[in-house]
C-alpha cells in the first residue's frame, strides 16, 4: 500500500515509465482511488508527449504488416481500403500471428465514453474516402494539404523519374502543374486556378478504377501544396481538381474541373 | 455532408471500437509517425520500433476503450503506449545487453531525424526549447529516464545522486516543462 505522499512524489518518474514493475502496481493501485493524482498524472504525461512528439517516416510495409494481422472485418464493415497502399516488400514481411480480440460486450462500457455510434457510419466513410494514398504520413491535417516551398517542388523536378502532370480543363487550358516523384510525393508547382471565396476550396483527388479519393484541399488560392500518392504502384491515377464548400467534401460534389495522368 | 476535417480522433477511436480497419488505418496516418519515431528513439533500432508500433495500434484494436478522450489527446495515448513498450523492450536483460553494446555507436550518432510534418517541428522546436532551458541536473535526469529508458533508481546510480534528488529533479523539469509549453502555447499540455 503507498501513502498519497509516496505516490504523489513518483508520479512524474511514473509518467516517464521510469519506475520499477513493483511500484508501478503500487502507484496504479493508488490512482485507482485518487483523483487528484490521476489528474496530475495526465499533465505529467501531457508532457512527456510532448517530449516524445517528433514523427519519423514510417517505413514501407509497416502498416500493411499490421493490417495482415487483423482479423477479416465483419460483414458490415465499411468498405475495403482502396488497393492503392503500397505492398510489403517480401522483406518486411513478419509471420502472421494469431490474434484474438474480445467480443464487442467488453466494449461497452467504454462507448457511452466516446463519442456517439450514430456517427460512425459518418465517419468510416469520410475516413475511407480520405485516408487511402496519403496513408503514409503523419499529419493531423486531414483535410488540408501540407505547404510545401517552391524549392522543394522544384527539387522534386530534379529527381530522376519524376513524372510531370498538367492539369487541363476540358477546353486543354493548364490549370495547374504537378510533379510527382517515385516515392510517391507530389507537389504543386504551379497554378492558374483562380481565386475562390472564402465560402469555396479546391479540393485535389486522385481518380484510379474510376474511384476519386480525396487527395486533399489545395484552398481558396493554392499554392505550395504537396501530397502523397502510394509508392511503388503500378496502377495509373489521375489528378482531378474540383470546387467543393470549405472544409472539402467526402465525395467529389463538383464537376471535375481539370483532370491529368500521372 | 460530413465534412473531411470533422473526422475526430475520438470518433476515429469510436469507428475502431466497431472493427473499423479504415478507421485504425486513419489513426495510424496521423500518429503513426510519432509512435515509431519515440520507439524507434528510445530502443535505437528500426525493427525493433517497428515491433512496438505495431504492438500500439494493434492493442488499439483489440482495447480500443482504453483511450480515454476526457484524459488526454490520443496521441498523446499512443505516445504513452509506445514509451512504456518501448521501455519494456529495453528492459529486458537480452534488449539491455545488446543495447549496452550499440552505446558507443548511439552516442555518436544521436542525432533524431525529426518529423518532416511543420507542426511536428514547430512543436519539436518548442519541445527541445524548454528542455534545453531547464536546468542541467532536471535535464539530464529526464533525458535519461525518457529517452534512455532508465528507471529513477538508475539515473540516480548513474549520476552518483539520492533518487529523492533524482525524483524531485524530474517533478521539478515536468513542472517546468508544463509552465513553458503552456506559455508557447502548445496544445494538449494547457488542458
Amino acid at each position: 500500500m503507498m501513502t498519497h505522499q509516496q505516490a504523489s512524489e513518483l508520479l512524474a518518474v511514473f509518467a516517464l515509465d521510469a519506475v520499477d514493475s513493483h511500484e508501478q502496481e503500487l502507484i496504479e493501485a493508488h490512482l485507482a482511488d485518487c483523483p487528484r493524482c490521476r489528474a496530475e498524472l495526465d499533465a505529467h504525461r501531457d508532457v512527456a508527449a510532448a517530449l516524445g512528439n517528433s514523427v519519423e517516416q514510417l517505413p514501407e510495409g509497416l502498416w500493411s504488416s499490421i493490417a495482415s494481422r487483423l482479423p477479416p472485418r465483419p460483414a458490415e464493415e465499411p468498405p475495403p481500403m482502396p488497393a492503392l497502399l503500397r505492398e510489403a516488400p517480401a522483406s518486411d514481411e513478419r509471420p502472421a500471428k494469431r490474434f484474438h480480440r474480445p467480443r464487442p460486450a467488453a466494449l461497452r462500457t467504454s462507448r457511452g465514453r466516446l463519442v456517439s455510434v450514430a456517427s460512425l457510419a459518418v465517419a468510416a466513410a469520410a475516413v475511407a474516402a480520405v485516408l487511402a494514398v496519403n496513408l503514409v504520413h503523419a499529419n493531423d491535417q486531414v483535410s488540408s494539404l501540407r505547404q510545401a516551398t517552391p524549392a522543394s517542388a522544384v527539387a522534386a523536378l530534379r529527381v530522376p523519374g519524376h513524372k510531370v502532370v498538367d492539369v487541363e480543363s476540358a477546353r486543354h487550358v493548364e490549370l495547374a502543374q504537378f510533379v510527382v516523384v517515385p516515392s510517391g510525393q507530389g507537389y504543386l508547382v504551379r497554378s492558374n486556378l483562380p481565386t475562390l471565396s472564402s465560402a469555396k476550396t479546391y479540393q485535389l483527388w486522385g481518380v484510379i478504377d474510376g474511384r476519386a479519393i480525396s487527395l486533399g484541399l489545395l484552398g481558396q488560392d493554392p499554392h505550395g501544396a504537396t501530397f502523397t500518392l502510394g509508392g511503388g504502384s503500378s496502377r495509373t491515377a489521375t489528378l482531378g481538381i474540383t470546387v467543393e464548400p470549405a472544409g472539402g467534401s467526402v465525395v467529389p460534389t463538383g464537376t471535375m474541373l481539370a483532370a491529368g495522368t500521372v | 455532408m460530413q465534412q473531411l476535417g470533422e473526422v475526430s480522433d475520438a470518433q476515429l477511436v469510436t469507428a475502431v471500437a466497431r472493427y473499423s480497419e479504415v478507421a485504425l488505418a486513419e489513426v495510424y496516418r496521423r500518429h503513426g509517425g510519432a509512435v515509431y519515431g519515440l520507439a524507434r528513439r528510445v530502443l535505437n533500432s528500426p525493427a525493433e520500433a517497428e515491433d512496438v508500433t505495431q504492438e500500439v495500434f494493434l492493442r488499439l484494436w483489440n482495447q480500443p476503450d482504453r483511450f480515454d478522450p476526457g484524459r488526454g489527446t490520443l496521441r498523446s495515448f499512443l505516445l504513452a503506449q509506445s514509451h512504456a513498450r518501448a521501455v519494456d523492450a529495453i528492459r529486458s536483460l537480452n534488449a539491455r545487453r545488446a543495447r549496452e553494446a550499440k552505446d558507443a555507436q548511439r552516442t555518436a550518432s544521436a542525432e533524431y531525424d525529426m518529423s518532416h510534418e511543420a507542426w511536428d517541428l514547430a512543436l519539436a522546436d518548442k519541445v527541445s526549447g524548454a528542455l534545453a532551458d531547464l536546468p542541467e541536473d532536471e535535464r539530464r535526469a529526464i533525458e535519461l529516464a525518457y529517452f534512455d529508458g532508465r528507471t529513477y533508481v538508475e539515473v540516480a546510480a548513474l549520476l552518483d545522486t539520492p533518487e529523492g534528488t533524482v525524483k524531485s529533479r524530474i517533478r521539478n523539469g515536468m513542472r517546468r516543462m508544463r509552465a513553458a509549453l503552456v506559455e508557447a502555447g502548445v496544445q494538449g499540455v494547457d488542458a
